[in-house]
């Protein structure tokens, strides 16, 4: 990697970040109640909660992730795209009204007033900041790559890594902090547009640019031959012979990769260390129909069968288990209001994920090409024409095919991605904790000014827990551990709130009988069914659980979902039935979730209707 | 539902005491149920639809051969077009279809709550008439 500094494409992403923090700034007269910190005053319209709702989901797991996943693993990628998309239908139909009706702040609200106990509120709380970190951990490291693919150089001795992830850090600090939820809704707009066009652009240079690129051509002509992995292996392993053979992997990827390709490999054999290590390109396996090859077009790179179920189950459910999504749906004017945005963020962010894993495939053919042709840019790293890290694709693919500014477009992007998302995190965040903890339990009678700035400590305060996590996933070996890591470790916050929040909320919105209890133990087998898997999984591809034995079987099945989801729910309703303890305002709940006459009333005085985002809430 | 709301609204009252009011609007826990009945009955629907289809799709993905391996248009499998690009008008159409059918049956329902409210305060000027009616009689008879 040569360090190369990208002057214009930076330039873009400083007017981007400057537009951003202004807005915080401009917004931040108008945040003066806990209402207008946490849910913008709940007057955010249709189109507009729309696309903040898209400006939040579209994470650098859509922006950088899905084309990354497409890169590496072909259809098996495409699917983190439907299954994204696809997750808004559960919201819409069981989930987005109901919410909105019940009224509150935070899901940790909706599982107090459903179930009237403190324990479920302060476990909800618990398992929001978990899901959080988790959702957290991708936004880092495409922080990371992103800064080191734009400018190639770190600032105060880090490395370019470990910069990218604390600019960003420090950034979205700042504005949510200044701003709350009106600024973060006005920059989730704004940025959702922003990545939207930079993903269009992407798309319509490769169609319409030099390359010329054809969808179903591409896709036949990267599938006339057998999909290839990167992986990594050391001088040692390299040249051990096999002892009936003869032969060492070296001798095979001499036959396999081009003289350019191998020149790095030979010249660490050359120097002899036999711990160096080098990435080689090998050919995939095809983990679903295990007697085929393994081919670009078909399933199988990523996934087993369990997986392909689970991956499915994992990604439609998961979305209505985020909480930075759901606290989005409390902005709504009306149950009504809240499905309308629903059916409008479907359409952005499925014209979105159509186009994504067509960068994916485009990225596969035409950065070969400029490695071959020499003109592939230098701040990644490649091997025989393919990139080592996947997630570097975006701003590799559109500095070929639109130059700088266009990479500056790209990587402009990927930051309004991480910085909505986040800032969409950091916000439930500290909701979770300066709401449901700080207001409820520690001083209840707090004047407004100090809930305000009670919420903008816990800001900081996760912030930091985000920029150690970003700089600890390179240091545990995890960005080599997985071939797209940014959309994997999205995918982990799914299977988390799949399992931890989905069967409280469909329980507790539609099954009257529903327990506390009930409630409770669902969210512990689903929350930490989900997190002992994901930590066996991550065990497993770390290389610590060996091929053999119940763990290392438990440890290779990447998503939980399919085990814990069922789970959560027979859980929910075998001890509901054997508790039996409703509520015993349980017909007063049920007419706050089901009820019509608030919404009703509401209409009569005009409530519903849209008033301006940069108005303060007066009372609350 | 509108045809069965006079009968639902009359009962809806004389069966329970439990309501909530907001502003000149009542919600009864008879009428929410019906609510709830209905929105389940359709949100069910739709979720089985949309779990069918998408489910099918790893299913045809790990027995169809000719789903999963076979080009029909360039590089094309039927798999990769439908997880591509055709799932996304599947969800199009559903989502739409259900707001519709979920705006005209809130629209119902709360014609529905409404007429329970006017039928609640007939019953309470209907009291309130018989209550001062006899409250006169027994001064005249004095």
């Amino acid at each position: 990697m040569g360090g190369e500094l990208n002057v214009f494409a930076i330039l873009m992403v400083v007017i981007v970040t400057v537009f951003t923090v202004g807005l915080a700034i401009l917004v931040r007269r108008f945040t003066r109640t806990t209402a207008d910190f946490y849910l913008a005053g709940r007057k955010v319209g249709t189109l507009a909660n729309a696309s903040a709702i898209s400006g939040d989901y579209l994470s650098a797991a859509s922006f950088l992730g899905v084309a990354a996943a497409v890169y590496a693993s072909g259809l098996d990628g495409v699917w983190y795209a439907a299954g994204f998309c696809g997750g808004f239908i559960v919201v819409v139909l069981f989930i987005a009204s109901a919410l909105r009706r019940f009224g509150e702040y935070t899901v940790a609200d909706f599982a107090y007033g459903r179930f009237g106990s403190d324990r479920i509120r302060l476990l909800t709380v618990l398992m929001v900041l978990v899901t959080s970190l988790f959702y957290m951990a991708p936004q880092m490291y495409g922080a990371g790559t992103t800064w080191t693919v734009l400018v190639g150089a770190g600032i105060f001795g880090l490395s370019p890594y470990n910069t990218g992830v604390l600019v960003v850090v420090a950034i979205i600090m700042f504005y949510v902090a200044v701003g709350g939820m009106k600024a973060t809704t006005l920059n989730q707009i704004f940025q959702f547009w922003w990545l939207f066009v930079a993903m269009f652009l992407v798309v319509m240079f490769a169609f319409f640019g030099s390359h010329r690129f054809n969808y179903p051509a591409a896709l036949e002509e990267v599938t006339a031959e057998t999909h290839l992995d990167v992986k990594t292996m050391t001088v040692a392993e390299l040249t051990a012979e096999d002892p009936e053979t003869g032969l060492a992997p070296i001798d095979e990827l001499r036959e396999q990769m081009s003289p350019r390709g191998l020149e790095d490999i030979e010249a660490a054999i050359e120097a002899g260390d036999p711990e160096a290590s080098v990435p080689v390109t090998v050919p995939a396996t095809n983990k679903l129909h295990e007697l085929r090859d393994m081919f670009f077009n078909e399933p199988g790179h990523r996934y087993n069968a369990f997986d392909q179920f689970s991956m499915v189950m994992a990604l439609v459910l998961g979305t209505a288990g985020l909480p930075h999504i759901l606290n989005r749906y409390y902005t709504n004017p009306s149950g009504a209001a809240a499905r309308r945005s629903t059916f409008w963020v479907l359409v952005f962010i499925g014209l979105f994920y159509i186009m994504a894993p067509i960068a994916g495939l485009a990225g596969r053919l035409i950065i070969d090409d400029a490695w071959r042709a020499g003109t592939a840019p230098a701040n990644a790293a490649y091997v025989d024409g393919i990139l080592v890290r996947s997630d570097a694709i975006m701003p590799t693919i559109a500095q070929i095919i639109g130059g700088e500014w266009l990479m500056g477009a790209v990587a402009a992007g990927a930051f309004a991605a991480m910085f909505s998302t986040t800032g969409g995190l950091l916000i439930a965040s500290a909701s979770a904790v300066g709401h449901d903890v700080y207001e409820k339990y520690v001083n209840p009678d707090a004047p407004e000014l100090r809930r305000v700035i009670v919420g903008k400590i816990a800001v900081m305060f996760f912030s930091l827990l985000a920029l150690a996590i970003g700089i600890g996933i390179p240091v545990i070996g995890l960005d080599q551990a997985y071939p797209a890591l940014i959309a994997m470790m999205v995918t982990w916050a799914f299977a988390f709130g799949a399992g931890a929040f989905v069967p409280l909320l469909l329980t507790g919105i539609w099954w009257r009988q529903t327990t506390e209890l009930g409630a409770i133990s669902g969210m512990v087998v689903g929350g930490g069914g989900s997190l002992l898997f994901i930590f066996l999984n991550v065990l497993k591809q770390l290389g610590h659980l060996g091929d053999t034995g119940v763990l290392a079987f438990l440890g290779s099945l990447t998503f939980p979902t399919l085990f814990t989801f069922p789970a959560a729910i027979l859980t929910v309703i075998i001890v509901s039935k054997l508790d039996g303890r409703l509520p015993k305002n349980v017909d007063e709940i049920w007419m706050r979730i089901h009820g019509t006459a608030s919404e009703r009333h509401e209409r009569d005085l005009g409530l519903h209707k849209v008033g301006g985002m940069l108005s303060s809430t007066k009372d609350e | 539902m509108a045809s069965n709301a006079g009968g639902n609204a009359a009962n809806a009252k004389k069966a329970s005491g439990v309501q909530m009011q907001h502003g000149d609007h009542i919600d009864t826990i008879e009428s929410v149920d019906v609510v709830f009945r209905e929105q389940r009955k359709l949100s069910f629907t739709f979720a089985a639809v949309f779990f069918i289809v998408t489910l099918s799709i790893p299913v045809m993905t790990i027995w169809w051969k000719a789903w999963y391996a076979t080009p029909i248009w360039g590089g094309f499998t039927m798999n990769y077009l439908v997880v591509s690009l055709l799932y996304y008008f599947f969800l199009w159409m559903l989502s739409f279809t259900y707001i519709k059918k979920a705006d005209k049956l809130d629209a119902n329902l709360a014609h529905l709550a409404d007429e329970i409210a006017a039928a609640t305060a007939r019953e309470t000027d209907e009291v309130a008439t018989i209550t001062t009616s006899s409250a006169l009689e027994s001064e005249g008879g004095e």
